[in-house]
């Protein structure tokens, strides 16, 4: 088994057979095993239904308000996976079970966001600027990165797709990598004089992408060369799967990752929702458990996260499908993280209990787990991240 | 050098912020000079200039050519395009004949099961009874059937049935399961073989790897029925450079998602060579206003009769007839759920398992916010109701078979309903959608979403508020029309200012098409450019979220968009995207700056220019060389 110091001074030593090694590489060789903490987050976009996410099957009224679609009590068929009493894993989540055993998943519940918008975009616009009720033009995992010193990869913050999620746009250099394998120019003898026009030209926003790219390209090359295969037998599952694979890739192959970005749509469930979430949802943890078997020792300095715009209506809709509601459950997975535990504070389900009588309510602010993460994990000012936003108590997600 | 790099990009990102705002500098009051205005009009109404087009606007004189292209009735269409789609089959099919000839799926997937039928013919009393009783009174109940039936009543009934049931009636049911689903596979192996049952290993090789003419010699010598075996069981990267064939194949073995790659087909080839420009950028922009996802059931196959039948007549009309015809529609009816949406009952007892009616409100929602008012036009979240309480009863006239518009008085909400501050009275039946949307058509916000998403599009990501207040002000005044909220816009001097100029980024779609254009390219197959522009993030016909796909820059300037697009330049040039021929040789023995004058159809910018100059050299400055760079260059990018 190659180490990764001897992958990184061969990359190194390969690309200065293409040009010049670039210095952040043959920087970053000389600095790989030094640690480096790392935030993933996953955004579960149309709005996941929480409630079936993470099932209060304690409540009465659950059942009551969701007679077709509420996942049944523990040990009956089908029935959600018992994690405390009182709360439980959709069955399609079983392989969520082992992380939660081991402490290293935590839920919190009835979390969201202040803003009342039970609109798709504003509700992820807002989340993913982290500044609820205003945009702003960058994204809170962008401000959470520290400003670039002379070692930055053009690696630091990455995510997978075609196109750059509001949560990673910013000063800081990011990057959209929708496949690594093609992430390369095709006609060489074009490429270095297309670098130079993106780096000449006066548009400057093609000029930063334009640097972003070609930075990206010729680390990515050097990654690309060695085929991957996930550890210890991880299999991944779908588009999340697709991508997260890529993120662990990345990741262990020390070039220098910060922040990465994924995301998995399809959960606006109007109608027919149970058999369409079961789907989904096993995609979503059997994608999650791959990342975590795969990156093995690794995930003693990742943090993952996990976040939707809003959550659905306590009620079932008139097509066995849920409608936009408010509060939602939000999933924090990792080494430094303590879980095994529910955290957040259950509203409960009374008429009385719910956001405008209809939805869950929001006992903590998505900003209160975000800002967690930025300031205990990265090391950052959440304050800064998330300006005029003062933390509530403190959650105590991570272990310290 | 590296602390230069960020205080150079630091200053270059303020002056970008200072450009956002706009007006500051008065951009958007500078005219730009005649030679301009030509390639802005061609820039901005059609997907790209082609060779040709410049000299034309010249010589119809731009006022003129902007109101053909404001009457498309008056231009005549070009003869390629008929030809093109003459063999697109089902764009002329109504939706009932789509559906007919191009089933979802084939009817041994969809048929159900007769496990399933078992149980749902039980009489109800029984059926509830299995489903909610104890473990004993369903024994009793199970006992009491004929066993061929209780089998099958075994195998098709839900999980909760089963629990707790004793281990000889759970492994009868599990034998009787396994017993139906091995059955159903053995019938689809009778009806989908695979190709090593149907072809020697010499023909799979053929198949899969010979040249287009010894593929379809193979293929000929099939009868129909095994044509269409091995077709079926081919995958479709066979049929490069067989269009035909391909259609052929795609046809029995995905039915649905082959009408739909017609309807992309169409869209290409409409976008590449219709003289009618400004209308497929219009269908374009309407289509992407009223989103619809092809991968949402059977929207697929809906879609044809959206864009031809409620998009294409109305994007020079009444924007209250657009509404309405989306509003009605089937696709959109399915696609935002509304079909199913019925007026609340919570008198109504129901056993349990079976679901109350009740309303959705997803298509309430993003009507407002989405069609008509914005998320910022004044609605709240009781007008949803109000307004999803209005359309209970609009709904689709089955669905598989006929999907047509059908209003349902029994699921209508019939009460009294106030969206947005007017009355609507109780007993309205049908005419509750048409008033909401006449409220909605006729309301300011309205005027002004509408003119400022046009002016998006047409003008600048960030468009002056003094022309979306006068196109906004036309809208109101003409009841919105379309075509003169238009020419409200193509006649004001902010569409004709330095604010507008080369300031919109094109998105893919307009990326790729307009490198077609620009290159004079021969098109014979679109299936593989569809592709293509799929991979830069546009999938067309394919956007999930109901928002469509943005209509300004900031979401297309990434790393993946750029090195995208660098090697679609490349593909296209170097004859690596199958369908797509381009002739270079009209750039033989010309520099650089005509190769990019040309394709560009300004001259390229200085830094452009000089890169382009000193990185090739000699023998190296082959044409293809110099398109590749043309169009990869942040200069191509903008339009």
């Amino acid at each position: 088994m190659l180490t990764r110091r001897f992958f990184l001074r061969a990359s190194a030593v390969a690309m200065a057979g293409v040009g010049v090694a670039p210095p952040w590489l043959v920087r970053a060789a000389a600095q790989a095993g030094t640690k480096r903490k790392i935030l993933v987050a996953i955004f579960q976009r149309g709005a996941a239904d929480g409630l079936n996410i993470v099932v209060p099957f304690f409540e009465k009224l659950y059942y009551e308000l969701r007679p077709t679609i509420a996942v049944p009590a523990p040990g009956k068929a089908n029935g959600v996976i018992d994690l405390d009493g009182r709360f439980g894993l959709h069955p399609a989540l079983q392989s969520l079970k082992p992380l939660w055993d081991g402490g290293h998943l935590a839920i919190v519940e009835a979390v969201g966001s202040p803003d009342p918008t039970r609109s798709h975009f504003d509700a992820q616009d807002f989340m993913e600027s982290g500044t609820p009720g205003k945009l702003s033009e960058d994204g809170w995992l962008n401000r959470a990165l520290p400003p670039a010193g002379p070692d930055v990869s053009p690696l630091r913050a990455i995510a997978i797709g075609t196109q750059l999620p509001r949560t990673l746009h910013g000063s800081r250099a990011a990057v959209a990598v929708n496949n690594l394998e093609q992430f390369q120019v095709r006609n060489q003898g074009a490429g270095s004089i297309l670098e130079r026009m993106y780096a000449t030209t006066a548009d400057a926003k093609l000029m930063a992408s334009g640097k972003q790219t070609f930075d990206a390209v010729k680390m990515i090359e050097a990654i690309a060369r060695t085929p991957y295969v996930p550890a210890s037998g991880a299999q991944y599952q779908g588009e999340l799967g697709r991508s997260l694979q890529q993120i662990a890739r990345l990741i262990k192959a020390d070039v220098g990752v910060e922040a990465a970005f994924a995301d998995i749509g399809g959960w606006d469930h109007h109608s027919n929702e149970a058999p369409q979430l079961t789907n989904l949802l096993q995609q979503f943890g059997n994608s999650l458990a791959a990342f975590a078997r795969d990156m093995g020792d690794r995930m003693e300095d990742v943090v993952v996260v996990t976040m939707s715009e809003f959550g659905r209506t306590v009620k079932e809709d008139g097509n066995n499908g849920t409608d936009h509601g408010h509060g939602n459950v939000m999933m924090v997975l990792g080494g430094p993280v303590r879980g095994g535990t529910i955290y957040g504070g259950w509203p409960g389900l009374e008429p009385e209990q719910l956001y405008e009588r209809r939805d869950l309510a929001v006992t903590t602010d998505f900003r209160d787990v975000l800002g967690e993460l930025v300031s205990d994990h990265l090391g950052q000012k959440s304050d800064q991240v998330f300006p005029g936003y003062q933390r509530g108590q403190s959650i105590g997600l991570l272990k310290t | 050098m590296r602390r230069f790099g960020f205080t150079l990009s630091v200053s270059v990102l303020l002056a970008a912020t200072l450009v956002a705002l706009g007006v500051a500098d008065g951009r958007f009051e500078q005219t730009l000079p005649v030679d301009r205005r030509i390639v802005h009009v061609l820039n901005r109404l059609t997907f790209g200039p082609q060779p040709g087009d410049l000299e034309q606007v010249r010589r119809i004189g731009i006022d003129r050519w902007i109101d053909l292209q404001l009457h498309p009735n008056r231009i005549t269409e070009n003869p390629i395009v008929e030809r093109k789609l003459e063999p697109l089959g089902t764009l002329q099919l109504a939706t009932w004949q789509i559906l007919e000839k191009y089933p979802a799926a084939p009817a041994v997937l969809t048929a159900r099961p007769p496990s399933a039928i078992a149980f749902s013919s039980l009489p109800q009393q029984q059926a509830i009874r299995l489903v909610n009783c104890s473990v004993d009174e369903r024994r009793t109940m199970l006992a009491s059937l004929e066993p061929d039936t209780r089998r099958l009543v075994l195998a098709g009934a839900p999980a909760q049935a089963l629990d707790g049931l004793p281990a000889d009636l759970q492994q009868e049911a599990a034998a009787a399961r396994t017993a139906e689903q091995q059955e159903r596979q053995k019938e689809l192996r009778r009806l989908m073989p695979p190709l090593n049952e149907l072809l020697t290993p010499d023909q799979i090789r053929t198949a899969n790897t010979g040249t287009p003419e010894e593929k379809r010699a193979l293929f000929n010598t099939f009868d129909a029925d095994k044509r269409r075996l091995v077709l079926r069981a081919l995958p479709l990267q066979a049929f490069t450079n067989l269009p035909e064939v391909r259609r052929e194949a795609m046809a029995a073995s995905q039915p649905q998602p082959f009408v739909n790659a017609e309807l992309s087909e169409q869209k290409l080839y409409r976008a590449i060579y219709s003289n009618r420009q400004l209308e497929e950028v219009l269908v374009d922009f309407w289509m992407n206003h009223f989103n619809v996802f092809n991968g949402k059931g059977p929207d697929r196959a809906l879609l044809t009769s959206f864009e031809r039948d409620a998009i294409r007549p109305h994007v020079f009309g009444r924007f209250q007839d657009l509404l309405l015809a989306t509003a009605r529609h089937p696709a959109m009816l399915f696609y935002l759920d509304n079909w199913q949406s019925q007026a609340p009952r919570e008198d109504l007892p129901v056993p349990p398992g079976v679901r109350r009616p009740g309303l959705n409100e997803n298509y309430g929602r993003e009507l407002m916010e989405l069609h008509t008012l914005g998320v910022d036009g004044g609605y709240t979240q009781d007008d949803v109701m109000a307004v999803a309480r209005a359309f209970t009863g609009w709904t689709i006239y089955d669905p598989q078979k006929f999907a047509e518009f059908q209003f349902n008085p029994a699921v209508h909400d019939r009460r009294e309903k106030i969206v947005l501050g007017q009355t609507i009275p109780a007993m309205g039946g049908e005419e509750d959608g048409l008033r909401v949307i006449e409220i909605l058509a006729r309301h300011p916000s309205t005027a002004h979403f509408i003119s400022k998403k046009l002016a998006q599009r047409f003008v600048a990501d960030d468009p002056p508020r003094s022309l979306v207040d006068r196109m906004a002000a036309t809208f109101t005044k003409t009841d919105g029309d379309l075509r003169a909220v238009l020419h409200t816009m193509f006649s004001s001097p902010e569409f004709f200012s330095d604010g507008a100029w080369r300031v919109k980024l094109k998105s893919p779609l307009e990326m790729v098409v307009s490198a077609v254009r620009a290159l004079n390219a021969d098109v014979t197959d679109t299936f593989a450019l569809a592709q293509r522009i799929a991979d830069l993030g546009e999938p067309l016909y394919g956007k999930l979220e109901p928002t469509g796909y943005p209509n300004t820059g900031e979401a297309w300037t990434n790393t993946a968009g750029v090195l995208g697009r660098i090697n679609v330049a490349a593909a296209l040039v170097g004859g690596q995207v199958p369908g797509v021929k381009v002739d270079l040789s009209r750039f033989n023995f010309k520099n650089p700056a005509a190769v990019a004058g040309a394709l560009l159809s300004v001259a390229p910018s200085p830094s452009m220019l000089s890169a382009v100059e000193n990185g090739v050299h000699g023998k190296e400055a082959t044409p293809s060389m110099l398109a590749t760079l043309v169009i990869g260059s942040p200069d191509f990018q903008r339009r």
